[in-house]
């Protein structure tokens, strides 16, 4: 199995210690460089902007903080960072209103009136456990889905009166609740064959379930209005569609993490359907596609507790990136070619993708969170190409290649001439060459 | 190239095989034509090669089991070569210090098949041994090739070991085996040493001539010209660094003259490049005509920790050198000689630096695909690196230096026009 070590790192300073899913990368000021929110377990968010090992901000949230997210979730076309403590307290921050404020002013923490002016708070049911923010039914604006430890998973809308000035006239409108028979690791959208999003929930022993949305089949009058007015009603058992996937009999209740929505790159069109992946704590890795084939299946001996997905070779297909307790890192294409890397201490939480950590830009990374108060930032984590390969092989996809070599007499089949012939050409004795 | 990539490392890596144990500065050498191998500490020696399948490669690190290095063993060094003209069968010789707790003892293990057809096979190779004992603690094992008397030319195992001298090991052909043999016979340069030699280099420069150069733990270079008829020594130069040296490296480089003649327009100056523990790294320029007079730092060399390993390799196909530094302080450094050199100039300036996970060790400059592109394998603390250029820019230059060899295949039988198109052909890949 091919292996490499990526070795530009930054390290970034943090103290405190983390759940899972409390960290993220997102756009969170709205200035197209994504950012690396966190939150720990005394409701400190932190957002982290380039290499600076200090947080860029700092924001005090109510209770620990279990799952933290950027996105659209108010619908008005910027991003905001959602942070969800285990108490049930769901806190929004306009980031991009108060840094502009903070910068005019002096530096960093905003006064406190600020502060609350650009941000809300809204208790919700607590156990919090992990979050979405998605379009999870299809009318093209973001949902906030949450799930929970006692196996519920909900969603939620953004409502605010048309007129509104500021965030404090909104609120969180509860969809829908529903049921699962295990617990929820990961919750995810993939497009259905149809291309429409489809919510999915990871469940124990390498399974997920689908979670219909039906709301949109019952004639929605207002979004959320009927809804809204039954927020209790729990979704009956035929809006969860579970699925087991088949192959070597898991353990049933092992822990298991699903990521949907895998770019399958530009030149493969002809599907909606999304494709997405599965790991399991036992060393199970899948890919499925959204009519339940199965592209691919790999089996490791380490403890997966990560699941990510990242374009490395930057050809628009993104990889599956899954990361063991113990750091190592798997990353796997769609044709099943392994590339390994090894972090080298235990890692606490990983995230994977877009980052602007140097140079002004958005490049792959990883992010490690490790026990001992650093955040360690894998940045540009390209590679050429997933396999190994060689000239010889780049070349022979070049059209022209096979031409100058029939011109220069040059049999493409014996590789020893060919050999001889590119040394030649590109280390000097070109004189030689010619006089023979 | 353009300005702004220039300052960039060509390399991106293909693959990284983890030790289970460290090695240090003389635990990688060639052996055969697209093999490393590599030695660690608890007693493990790696073959690393690039397999071919069904048309892919695949980077494989395997442990090969030399026969008698016993568990407790700790590899010193490793070093293998293929014997002189016409034999050609593979030798590996590794040193190790067997510590069986009273009274560690220092042993020389060379590997090599007689057997016909199996002695180019590493896992026959590994299984036929000579053990010797060693009476020092071993260091730097190197080969060189070495006329002996008026037989053919010969290559022997160099050892240098903390008694302040450097041992020959040469093999007694009737016997079918190696031994020990007085040094000063075929290198008087290799006497009365001041010190014991952490790293020493031998250089070929003609047909009878040889530069032998070697950098000691007390900091002192000793630099011979030795006429291989004899041998005698033609000339000697000492010179004190501060700090032990912690390589030597002869290389040649092409001389450019400015006048017109067309006759002389290519001679190669040979070269000493001296790195040690604290000074910065120092070329001293044609060593052959100046001795050690005339030196050149290398900018910045001090910066990153102790200079280990050097290389002096064409990086990128222009035909001008680059020199490479491996330090502890997990930096790769390259330098580029400049076309022409002002005798005035004292300084090289680096030219692009790429770090490292862990401190290097040793660099190689070969050909592992298979392909006739070179790959760059870099043995650190924790495993062996490699190293490879990208290969849609190479393979742009390949294709268009094939389209150059077509355009002129009708005038090859007009040298004057090649030397033109030579010309060309260089400045276009400095241009891309």
């Amino acid at each position: 199995m091919r292996s490499v070590s990526y070795v530009q790192r930054a390290s970034l300073g943090f103290s405190g210690t983390l759940f899972p899913h409390a960290i993220c990368l997102g756009d969170a000021d709205n200035d197209s460089l994504n950012e690396l929110v966190v939150g720990d377990t005394s409701g400190k968010l932190y957002i982290y902007k380039n290499d600076d090992p200090k947080p860029w901000i700092t924001r005090t949230c109510t209770g620990m903080l279990t799952c933290v997210g950027v996105g659209d979730v108010c619908n008005k076309g910027r991003n905001f960072v959602v942070a969800v403590g285990a108490e049930g307290w769901f806190h929004l921050f306009d980031i991009n209103a108060s840094a502009a404020k903070s910068d005019s002013s002096s530096q960093q923490d905003s006064s406190v009136g600020d502060e609350q002016k650009h941000s809300f708070t809204q208790h919700i049911p607590a156990n919090t456990k992990v979050m979405l923010i998605s379009d999870i039914d299809g009318d093209g604006r973001c949902e906030l889905v949450v799930g929970y430890t006692d196996r519920v998973v909900r969603a939620f809308r953004w409502e605010e009166p048309p007129d509104a000035s500021d965030l404090s006239s909104g609120q969180l409108v509860l969809l829908k609740k529903w049921l699962l028979e295990g617990q929820v690791d990961s919750l995810s959208v993939n497009p259905s064959p149809e291309g429409l999003p489809e919510l999915m929930v990871s469940q124990p022993g390498c399974g997920y379930a689908i979670l219909t949305c039906s709301w949109t089949q019952e004639g929605a009058s207002g979004p959320g209005d009927e809804d809204a007015a039954n927020p209790s009603r729990e979704g009956s058992s035929r809006d969860v569609v579970l699925h087991l996937t088949t192959g070597r009999i898991h353990n049933k209740n092992v822990s298991t993490h699903l990521i949907g929505s895998i770019s399958r790159g530009s030149k493969d069109d002809s599907s909606k359907g999304g494709l997405f992946a599965l790991c399991t704590l036992d060393g199970t890795i899948k890919l499925l596609d959204s009519s339940e084939n199965l592209l691919w299946s790999v089996q490791v001996d380490h403890q997966l507790f990560a699941l990510q997905k990242l374009d490395v070779t930057g050809d628009g297909r993104e990889e599956v990136v899954a990361c063991a307790w113990d750091g190592q890192t798997y990353i796997i294409d769609h044709t099943r070619t392994v590339v390994r890397f090894q972090f080298d201490e235990n890692v606490n939480a990983f995230c994977a993708g877009q980052y602007a950590c140097k140079e002004g830009k958005n490049s792959p990374c990883l992010i490690y969170v490790s026990f001992n108060h650093k955040i360690y930032v894998y940045w540009r984590v390209e590679l050429e190409r997933m396999e190994p390969t060689n000239l010889s092989g780049e070349l022979e996809e070049r059209p022209e290649y096979t031409a100058l070599l029939h011109r220069l007499g040059v049999d493409i089949t014996d590789t020893e001439a060919v050999r001889k012939l590119i040394g030649d050409v590109l280390y000097g004795n070109k004189q030689k060459h010619l006089t023979e | 190239m353009s300005p702004v990539k220039k300052d960039l490392c060509p390399f991106a890596e293909d693959s990284f095989s983890r030790f289970p144990s460290q090695s240090n500065i003389y635990g990688l050498c060639q052996a055969g034509e697209q093999e490393l191998l590599a030695a660690t500490l608890k007693g493990k020696v790696v073959c690393f090669r690039y397999q071919d399948v069904q048309k892919k490669i695949r980077p494989v690190a395997k442990e090969i089991q030399f026969t008698y290095i016993p568990v407790d063993a700790e590899i010193v060094s490793i070093d293998a070569f293929n014997k002189s003209a016409p034999k050609r069968g593979l030798v590996v010789g590794v040193t190790f210090i067997k510590d069986s707790g009273d009274k560690a003892t220092p042993f020389l293990n060379i590997y090599c098949d007689y057997e016909p057809g199996s002695e180019f096979n590493l896992e026959s190779i590994a299984q036929s041994c000579l053990n010797l004992e060693l009476q020092f603690t071993p260091y730097q094992l190197y080969h060189t090739e070495v006329h002996c008397g008026d037989g053919p030319k010969e290559t022997v195992f160099l050892l240098s070991g903390h008694d302040q001298s450097i041992h020959l090991y040469k093999e007694n052909a009737s016997l079918h085996q190696f031994e020990e043999q007085p040094v000063e016979k075929l290198f008087p340069e290799l006497q009365e040493l001041p010190s014991n030699v952490l790293w020493l280099d031998v250089l070929s420069i003609d047909e009878n001539h040889r530069l032998t150069a070697f950098g000691c733990q007390n900091g002192s270079v000793g630099l011979s010209i030795v006429n291989q008829k004899g041998p005698e020594i033609l000339q000697n130069w000492r010179v004190q660094h501060d700090s032990p040296i912690s390589t030597v490296l002869l290389f040649p480089l092409p001389q450019q003259h400015q006048n017109t003649d067309t006759n002389s327009s290519q001679k190669e100056t040979f070269n000493l490049l001296v790195t040690s523990a604290i000074e910065m790294g120092v070329v001293y320029r044609d060593v052959e005509k100046y001795g050690l007079s005339r030196q050149l730092c290398l900018a910045e060399s001090d910066q990153c920790d102790a200079v280990l390993c050097a290389l002096v390799v064409d990086l990128d196909f222009d035909g001008q050198h680059e020199l490479l530094l491996g330090t502890y302080g997990q930096d790769l450094l390259c330098y580029k000689f400049p076309p022409s050199m002002g005798v005035s100039e004292d300084k090289l300036q680096l030219l692009w630096r790429r770090s490292f996970k862990s401190p290097l060790l040793s660099l190689i400059y070969i050909d592992l695909t298979g392909d006739g592109l070179r790959e760059l394998a870099v043995l650190t603390l924790k495993g062996l690196h490699i190293l490879q250029h990208s290969l849609s820019s190479t393979a742009d230059l390949v294709l268009q230096r094939l389209a150059s060899l077509v355009s002129r295949l009708p005038f090859t039988d007009q040298p004057i026009k090649n030397e033109e198109t030579e010309q060309e052909l260089i400045s276009i890949s400095n241009e891309s």
